[in-house]
């Protein structure tokens, strides 16, 4: 029985890594932070594992784990210092197709999300997964309208930290 | 905003750009241990309980039975202890609760509430501890502090403590007290500021949301 409940949990979890991946990106800085978080997530996951009814589809299931171990129950070590460089390689690839302005545009962005807080990482990271301010509030533990208030501050924030 | 739909745009597009663990290497995470914010605060816990009830049984000797004994004092003691264990076991078992209660599963906000409230549990904890040990540490000196003046009639010319003496041995037992207690709320306060301060720093950004 248990040996079916690994099997049944490992095949669901290494399909869906992506998801654990995109967390670890949004919250790290460097590679070995990133292992080590998702690795942490993947504890958290399958301790959670036996509640996990069905009900929801697995994916739906993992953003709540996964962000909660992102920003509550992970204990982040320090590491050396990362330069912006570094920090950029590790968080996307270039896209051939983007010219140049694009290009230096969406470095600019993703160094801006850098600079959030925990909670507002979680916020722009479920908005960029394209999940409902529904999904966005039941995650979080906020209503559907502080979570909309709040994603429009973020969109500020973000303008601020481009534009200063 | 333009720039965010870009990003939006760009994050679809990263989608093969992830790194791809196998079967295997997830396999054996599972098995590895975690180290969650929760589990060391829970584990913590234990160890002071468990030290305090160590330093406890060192401390209590068998001299220091004699003593008692000696003293006709054995009724209240043994009251104190079990009032005092009485009070321990309370707090393992809220320990336990609140590690149970902590879930992964649970939304954000319930989830560091819960954990939160543990640490509240803790401190309180930590606050009997240091008020109980102040006030036993007190009540043994008072007493002592007694007997003592009592003997002094029978041995005046042997022990003689005048005033100024004991101003000064009331003083230097304050300073020490003071010390000791004040290590133990310093070391409790690294410990615990350590883990909690980001959790809360996020509990409290959650919490503006709501207002």
């Amino acid at each position: 029985m248990e040996k079916e409940l690994e099997h049944q949990f490992v095949t669901n979890l290494e399909r869906d890594q992506n998801i654990v991946h995109k967390i670890c990106r949004i919250y790290t800085n460097d590679q070995a932070s990133h292992n080590d978080l998702f690795q942490e997530i993947t504890i958290q996951l399958w301790k959670a594992y036996p509640k996990f009814r069905g009900d929801a589809k697995f994916s739906t299931w993992m953003y709540r784990v996964a962000l909660n171990t992102a920003i509550t129950l992970y204990r982040k070590k320090k590491r050396g210092i990362q330069t912006q460089d570094y920090d950029s390689v590790h968080f996307r690839i270039k896209v051939d197709e983007y010219d140049d302005e694009t290009e230096q545009q969406l470095s600019l962005m993703y160094n801006a999300l850098k600079e959030l807080n925990d909670i507002d990482k979680a916020l722009v990271f479920l908005y960029l997964e394209d999940k409902s301010y529904k999904e966005i509030s039941e995650t979080m533990g906020i209503s559907e309208v502080n979570a909309r208030v709040k994603m429009n501050r973020v969109k500020t924030k973000l303008k601020k930290i481009l534009n200063p | 905003m333009d720039e965010l739909d870009l990003l939006k745009k760009d994050w679809n597009r990263q989608q093969g750009n992830y790194p791809k663990l196998t079967f295997d290497q997830i396999y054996k995470m599972i098995w590895k241990r975690s180290s969650s914010i929760v589990k060391w605060i829970f584990y913590i816990s234990i160890i002071e309980l468990v030290v305090a009830t160590v330093l406890n049984i060192i401390f209590s000797g068998d001299k220091y039975w004699e003593d008692i004994e000696k003293n006709n004092l054995e009724e209240v003691v043994t009251i104190l202890y079990i009032l005092s264990y009485a009070i321990t076991f309370y707090f393992i078992y809220r320990f336990y609760k609140n590690y149970q209660r902590i879930s992964a599963t649970d939304d954000a906000a319930t989830l560091m509430r819960n954990i939160l409230k543990t640490r509240r549990t803790v401190k309180f904890y930590i606050g009997y501890v240091l008020i109980s040990t102040g006030i036993t540490v007190v009540g043994i000196s008072a007493y002592m502090i007694q007997k003592h003046s009592n003997r002094d009639i029978e041995q005046a010319s042997k022990y003689a403590f005048d005033a100024m003496d004991w101003m000064k041995f009331i003083g230097v037992s304050v300073i020490v007290l003071t010390i000791f207690l004040g290590l133990i709320w310093c070391f409790y306060r690294l410990l615990y500021g350590i883990l909690l301060r980001r959790l809360k720093k996020n509990y409290i950004e959650l919490k503006k949301l709501e207002i």
